[in-house]
């Protein structure tokens, strides 16, 4: 499937023009059914916009929301001869598509405000923050708009993973995750070639797949050939390092740590044998920060289609048209009027707002969850990662409650200062932290991180703090659907009720996630635009 | 001298906090007063109240699995908090800020997990 798909496919670009004149003549939906046909999923269909042709024939939408869900559909639509308005609810587009960096300010449903005050350049991304390879549909715009791109270190094998819940000598020690990766699978490749030599697995395995089996397992755990045995690996780094002349010379490799160890400290949970499909290398981000790609959009917005500090307040439609109330940055009512709108508020947010759908529209809407979300961004004063560590990038693995991930920075190398991602959490734990004064989370986040890097607390300088459950614009990081609310709420919501379209994350199996809100923008349009061009 | 200050925080936010036993009310304040507020009175407009609603104090089957899958922009906890825990909050939130409804044993919660399909599942290392 990949290799088909992929930039070696035999003939990618035929195959990608006859998706666009599917397109071209019968919409988006006859082009899906072709890749359906073909075997491809719309997934994999949805890596350029629909095409809007035939004209807008005088139809107005509104749209709800400037996130990229919003910016998709006004761009699009504004382009295809659509009048579109975009009410937005804060003072700036881009959703939760935010980096925070000096100046910007956040207020919390408890009332806690923050001003970032990081030094000029400095920047955390609150929100969204890497763009895997595959997702073809946000790089439609990042390549459109000249969004400048950057590696994402999603993977670092010098990194450190931290695991106190373990048992052993290894638990609640920082260890570089390559000496877990060598070690774990070192060993287990030893166990599994020592059990086929002896032809124990025969019964699995014909002679020949024997001894390639066992070819294989000396090259995967990196074992002694002369008797299948794991003493270690290069790769796991060295107590010596090698160098020039004699001395150091060869340097000396590292030891294995004992097996026993290695499994009783659980931090193999790190190791997988390939990376899930969202976390793969290649992973990227926008350089200066994900909000690039929201001002991209802006950019290629006319100005005044978007109202900012725009709270709606009442979503009516009748036969004839759409009329939506809100309250202005002002304080005062105001209506916009229009054919159709595009909804894009989050459902957790938008389950407050008075809306004239059916009944079983407005139940579908209360079956989703959403997920409490958190992040810290922490300036430190030097780089002491790259520097002491030779750590560039990447994550280190914990199972601190309240900490999820600690990010390094994968921009601004060798530089003075940098922000590095304090905790990323999730439910019931982000929930506990987010419960914290901002002063508290902070000093709760150099506490924990300080069990990995000695250098952490007094290299500390300032903190920003994000709870996105606790952000009344959001109400919740993304949505999180049952399997039993995909099965029943989810069709529902995805089809429009009377001429009012949802669109966002939420309607995508790529919740939480960019291209998400882009593609189903781009599908709830495709389906708008065809009713206008049968009307 | 601030450096002091703040190296005395850390080492005193580094003292194990999990040491004191759980309660009802303990890990209400943990799981829940983000939201809810200590008060149960949630935050109009985004956090529902816990007091005089019928959800609390109606029918256990339906309150065990709004906790357990979310709803409405509820976050799911079916793997964040064990049957005995939850059965702790529920009884405490149906106790509380004048609620009055029976306490929830851990068996109770149990057989509405399976009820609502509610299985834990492993925490991801990595989302988004």
């Amino acid at each position: 499937m990949l290799e088909e798909m992929g930039p070696g496919s035999r003939s990618p670009l035929t195959r990608r023009r006859f998706f666009e004149q599917l397109a071209a003549v019968g919409g988006v939906s006859l082009a899906m059914a072709g890749m359906d046909a073909l075997g491809f999923g719309f997934a994999s269909a949805a890596t350029a916009p629909p095409s809007l042709s035939g004209g807008a024939k005088n139809t107005k939408v509104i749209i709800l929301g400037a996130g990229l869900a919003g910016l998709t559909a006004a761009y699009e639509l504004g382009k295809a001869g659509y009048q579109v308005q975009v009410l937005e609810a804060r003072a700036v587009a881009g959703g939760r598509v935010q980096a925070a960096r000096r100046g910007f300010v956040d207020t919390d449903l408890m009332g806690n405000r923050q001003e970032c005050d990081f030094d000029d350049g400095q920047y955390i991304n609150v929100g969204p923050w890497r763009i895997p390879y595959h997702h073809q549909s946000t790089l439609h715009y990042v390549r459109k708009f000249g969004v400048q791109l950057e590696l994402f270190n999603n993977d670092n094998d010098a990194a450190y993973v931290y695991f106190e819940k373990g048992n052993g000598p290894l638990a609640g020690k920082p260890i570089r995750k390559g000496q877990i990766a060598a070690d774990a699978r070192g060993y287990t490749a030893e166990l599994m070639a020592k059990v086929a030599s002896k032809g124990d697995l025969d019964a699995l395995l014909s002679p020949t797949d024997r001894q390639t089996f066992i070819d294989y397992l000396v090259n995967e755990g990196r074992l002694q050939r002369a008797d299948l045995s794991y003493k270690g690996a290069d790769g796991r780094g060295f107590e010596i390092l090698p160098g020039a002349g004699v001395s150091p010379g060869p340097g000396k490799e590292t030891e294995p740590f004992a097996f026993a160890d290695v499994m009783s400290s659980r931090a193999w949970i790190v190791l997988n044998s390939v990376a899930g499909w969202e976390q793969q290398r290649t992973m990227l981000e926008p350089v200066g920060g994900m909000d690039m790609i929201p001002r991209g959009f802006l950019k290629n917005i006319p100005d005044g289609v978007i109202q900012y500090n725009a709270l709606v307040d009442r979503i009516q439609q009748t036969a004839k048209g759409v009329k939506v109330s809100y309250t202005d940055g002002a304080g005062k009512k105001a209506e916009a009027s229009g054919d159709y709108i595009i909804c894009t508020i989050p459902l957790s947010v938008l389950k407050n707002i008075k809306m004239d759908v059916s009944k079983p529209f407005l139940e579908a809407m209360g079956n989703v969850a959403y997920a409490p979300v958190n992040k810290i961004g922490l300036q430190m004063k030097t780089r002491f990662w790259e520097e002491k560590h030779w750590i560039y990038g990447g994550h280190v693995y914990n199972d601190i409650p309240g900490i999820g991930t600690i990010s390094l920075p994968s921009t601004g190398w060798h530089s003075q200062k940098g922000v590095l991602l304090g905790y990323y959490s999730f439910g019931g734990e982000a929930a506990k932290i987010s419960a914290l004064p901002p002063e508290e989370r902070a000093k709760f986040a150099v506490a924990q991180g300080q069990k990995i890097f000695p250098e952490y607390a007094e290299n500390f300088e300032k903190a920003f703090s994000k709870s996105w459950h606790l952000d009344p614009h959001s109400l919740g990081g993304w949505a999180e659907w049952s399997d039993e609310s995909r099965k029943a709420a989810y069709p529902v919501l995805c089809e429009p009720d009377g001429r009012i379209y949802l669109s966002g994350e939420h309607l995508s199996y790529l919740t939480g996630w960019q291209a998400g809100a882009i593609e189903s923008a781009w599908q709830q349009m495709a389906k708008l635009h065809q009713r206008v061009q049968q009307a | 001298m601030r450096k002091t200050v703040l190296t005395a925080a850390v080492l005193f936010a580094l003292a194990p906090r999990a040491m004191a036993a759980e309660t009802g009310q303990s890990l209400y304040n943990d799981n829940c007063a983000a939201c809810h507020q200590r008060t149960g009175a949630g935050i109009k407009g985004a956090f529902p109240a816990l007091t005089g609603g019928k959800l609390v104090t109606g029918p256990l089957p339906v309150l065990v699995a709004t906790v357990l899958n979310g709803r409405g922009g509820m976050p799911a906890f079916k793997s964040d908090l064990t049957d005995a825990q939850m059965a702790m909050v529920l009884t405490y939130i149906r106790a509380s800020w004048g609620n009055k409804a029976s306490a929830v044993t851990t068996a109770q919660v149990s057989q509405a997990r399976v009820k609502a399909q509610a299985v834990a599942k492993p925490k991801a290392l990595l989302a988004h």
